[in-house]
């Protein structure tokens, strides 16, 4: 297991359809330089030839992402024949797809848990913030309430205490957001280090975890920003 | 016209690419030339083609363009302009464009606007591609050759509906569509192509009917379109709309009666609110003249460029949100802006420039020429898909997010705006019900929650799934949004990777039936239908003759010609063989005559054999009666 995660190259040698070469290269057929048709067991990792890691460059992504649709872009492929049209139709949009998944540092570990086969994470609130996230739910109701009948110092007084959860809550989320760097670095120590799956396996565990929490929070505090 | 058509016929077809701007007022047709990208003008140097399409009942045919224009004040009633706002859409959809504008609609418009001109019925996408005939016509007779290619432009924030109905209209124009470009972004093109430094530029397009705003990142070549908003439902018609309403109210009040169903005055009182919107760019005031139809009625009014303004603060205003909304999506402040571009002809008006100015804190780039600059960039766009240079490459987006109908009437979204395109999602489908065959997919284009709120697109059915379990059939639904941000939905059956059929029913648009037969109506208007039944008269022409030759050559050829002449005749029959196929009825034309000249003597002279035995047969039945 700990072999596989390191190994990005996997094995994708296969057959060119458009010559019948057999070749080992990932986009483009070494006998004929003709496009391929992607398999769709690739990973946006392996796609973009990455290791399967979370710190990742913005500026060499972005280099890479240009580089490639200057070679994958239906653009360029008009007159081609219709296997490579279809080609380079497949590997175009899976290229966009796999640039917008991990240039974006939530999106990236999300997509690495459902790699490693954990479910969407739920919303889950923290247990050191149970209290606040019910104080805030409660003022919320409160506010709702005051507005429907009009009660305008009641009103006054709820989003005061709005204000204050929003506060906190909003602290909270640089906390977690702080606390997944630093979980991110140690899942590409873990990689570099051919670690134990066990030790891994804590690490996704604790993202799959601070992720659930991410979103309540986030979803809380929409729910507040609506009403203030 | 039939000088035109004759210098027409026999072109040969075109490789090159053109790009067309199909706008809701003007259109025009550009090309890439050695120095760079050209608008196709006329003999006075005029680019612009009007958008306005007009049935002559007497002759049955279409105008398209100027003729069209001129004939709109004088029989506004079979005239169609502003088609761009009815493309896609159905007749719930447009009824208070409908109390604007003098149009009839036919019963049955539900799915496809359907107007009614003479006693003709032509919907949106036949009315534009007369419009795109024009502009083909245009370039066809500039280049000396048929142009079969193009690119057409379409607002950014066009739905997939209103693509295709852009694709449609190309389509039955005789056109081969190779893209739809968004407006914005072609504009970009056009005003970044000589620009190496790397920047992140603002396109303010607020056109005639439309508005845009598309925010993109230029860098080493690359057009990277970051975000982008707008409305398909605000431009210069509407900024129009609001001063002729005004103005009309006034009227009805000074000549004392109603203007309604009187479509001419309209007219008139239409083409003067243009002109003194156009004038209030640059002047102060302006002033509007009216004559009734009689002498005695005559209206006279001055406007200032600051009531016009209050006028049309608030439509104006409008443009603003979708400005707001591109740059929160991309968590990015106004002033993070490099470059503010300023496109469309509604830019002109001292007061967006205003606007705009204090939302990006910055003077925005005027372009030269607003009118022109998304033709030139469609043209440059048409140049890289030709395959003329790889250095430029436009990476778009989809503006609108694509979902499915899920339980309780709630949007699943698959596919987000502002995704990078062509891009795809794939979803799993299963049975409810034991032994189900067939699962109906509708997709929705939108950002709301609800089925209700948002724009339905189609109704995908798959068919043909093998009869099993609830619960047990995979089939895997594949949407691919492709580069002209069109949908197209595959599915695959998991367990056996079997192609599934899919049914598909658009929401609103043509389906493939009716525009195959659009295709064969369109035959009895168009002019370059003329050329075609031309071809086929000439073709039909030439058969015969050599039928006819043929026939001589094989029943008399006995003693009446030499060798020689036979050889010639033959020799022409050849040639004339070897060009009935081609498409140049010219060509076509010349070796029918050349063949009836060769075979002219031999005709003569079975004819005169054929005399001879008449009278010899008369001759002996007379001497056999005598």
């Amino acid at each position: 297991m700990a072999e596989e995660a390191v190994n990005t190259g996997r094995d994708l040698s296969c057959i060119c359809a458009h010559c019948g070469a057999a070749i080992s290269a990932v986009h483009f057929c070494s006998e004929c330089g003709k496009i391929q048709i992607l398999s769709p067991d690739v990973d946006h990792f392996q796609f973009l030839e990455l290791p399967r890691k979370l710190v990742v460059d913005d500026a060499a992504l972005e280099k890479s992402f240009y580089s490639l649709s200057r070679q994958f872009h239906p653009d360029y492929f008009m007159s081609a024949t219709e296997l490579e049209k279809r080609a380079s139709l497949e590997r175009s949009s899976r290229l966009n797809d796999a640039y917008r998944t991990l240039r974006d540092r939530i999106a990236r570990i999300t997509y690495l848990l459902a790699l490693e086969g954990y479910k969407e994470s739920e919303k889950k609130a923290p247990p050191d913030l149970l209290e606040e996230v019910f104080e805030s739910n409660m003022a919320i109701e409160e506010i709702k309430a005051a507005k429907r009948l009009s009660e305008d110092n009641v009103v006054v007084g709820a989003r005061l205490s709005l204000e204050t959860a929003l506060d906190g809550l909003q602290q909270k989320l640089g906390e977690i957001d702080g606390q997944l760097t630093l979980v991110s670095q140690s899942w590409d120590d873990a990689v570099d280090q051919c670690a134990e799956q066990n030790r891994k396996t804590i690490l996704l565990d604790r993202m799959s975890e601070l992720l659930s929490h991410r979103s309540y929070i986030r979803h809380l505090v929409r729910a507040i920003q609506e009403e203030l | 016209m039939p000088v035109i058509e004759l210098s027409l016929s026999g072109r040969p077809k075109s490789a090159r690419v053109v790009g067309i701007d199909l706008g809701t007022t003007n259109s025009l047709v550009a090309y890439m030339s050695e120095s760079g990208p050209e608008v196709v003008r006329d003999e006075n140097g005029n680019g612009l083609v009007p958008s306005v399409v007009f049935y002559e009942s007497d002759n049955d045919r279409l105008l398209a363009g100027e003729a069209a224009r001129d004939n709109l004040v004088f029989e506004p009633r079979k005239a169609i302009y502003s088609v761009k706002r009815f493309m896609g859409k159905g007749s719930a959809d447009v009824q208070e464009d409908l109390s604007l504008v003098p149009f009839k609609i036919a019963p049955a418009s539900e799915h496809v606007i359907g107007f009614e001109m003479g006693d003709r019925v032509f919907t949106p996408p036949e009315i534009s591609a007369f419009i795109l005939r024009e502009l083909k016509k245009r370039a066809s007779r500039f280049f000396g050759e048929e142009v079969l290619q193009a690119v057409i432009t379409v607002p950014a924030y066009f739905n997939d509906a209103q693509r295709q109905a852009t694709k449609d209209a190309g389509h039955l124009a005789g056109l081969d569509v190779l893209r739809i470009v968004n407006e914005p972004t072609a504009a970009s093109l056009a005003y970044g192509i000589d620009k190496r430094n790397e920047a992140v530029v603002a396109v303010y397009d607020f056109g005639g009917g439309t508005f845009d705003i598309s925010i993109l990142k230029l860098k080493d070549g690359i057009f990277e379109v970051l975000a982008t908003n707008g409305d398909t439902h605000l431009g210069g018609d509407d900024i129009d709309n609001r001063l002729i309403t005004t103005i009309v109210d006034d009227v009805e009040r000074c000549f004392n009666r109603s203007l309604r169903g009187n479509p001419e005055l309209f007219q008139v009182t239409r083409k003067a609110a243009i002109r003194a919107k156009h004038q209030l760019s640059t002047d102060d005031r302006a002033m509007i003249e009216i004559k009734g139809n009689d002498q005695h009625e005559e209206y006279r009014r001055e406007i200032t460029r600051d009531e016009f303004n209050e006028l049309i603060s608030d439509i104006v205003e409008r443009t603003l949100a979708p400005c707001k909304q591109a740059l929160k999506d991309l968590n990015l402040a106004p002033e993070q802006i490099d470059e503010v571009v300023m496109v469309g002809g509604s830019t002109r008006i001292p007061l967006v420039r205003d606007k705009v100015k204090e939302l990006f804190k910055r003077e925005p780039h005027l372009e030269v020429n607003a009118d022109e600059v998304v033709a030139l960039g469609a043209a440059i766009q048409a140049d890289v898909l030709a395959g003329g240079r790889r250095d430029l490459l436009l990476l778009d987006v989809t503006p609108l997010s694509l979902g499915i109908e899920t339980m309780g009437g709630v949007v699943a979204r698959i596919i987000h705006r502002n995704a990078t395109i062509p891009t795809s999602a794939a979803e799993m489908f299963t049975t409810w019900v034991d032994y189900q065959t067939g699962i109906d997919i509708h997709v929705l284009q939108g950002e709301r929650e609800l089925v209700d709120d948002c724009r339905s697109l189609a109704k995908f059915t798959l068919k043909g799934i093998p009869p099993q379990p609830a619960g047990l059939p995979r089939i895997e639904v594949r949407f691919l949004i492709d580069a002209n941000g069109i949908l197209t939905v595959s599915a695959r059956d998991q367990r056996t990777n079997q192609e599934q059929s899919i049914e598909v029913k658009p929401s609103y648009g043509l389906t493939d039936d009716q525009i195959e037969k659009m295709l064969l109506d369109s035959f009895e208007f168009a002019e370059e239908d003329v050329l075609k039944r031309q071809l086929i008269e000439a073709r039909n022409e030439a058969e015969t003759v050599m039928r006819a030759a043929e026939k001589a050559l094989v029943e008399h050829p006995r003693g009446l010609i030499d060798e020689n002449e036979q050889l010639g005749i033959r020799r022409a029959i050849d040639e004339l063989r070897q060009t009935v196929g081609t498409d140049d009825t010219q060509l076509i034309r010349e070796k029918t005559t050349a063949l009836d000249e060769k075979s002219h003597h031999l005709a003569e002279l079975i004819m005169d054999g054929a005399l001879v035995a008449a009278f010899k047969n008369r001759k002996a039945s007379e001497v056999a009666e005598g």
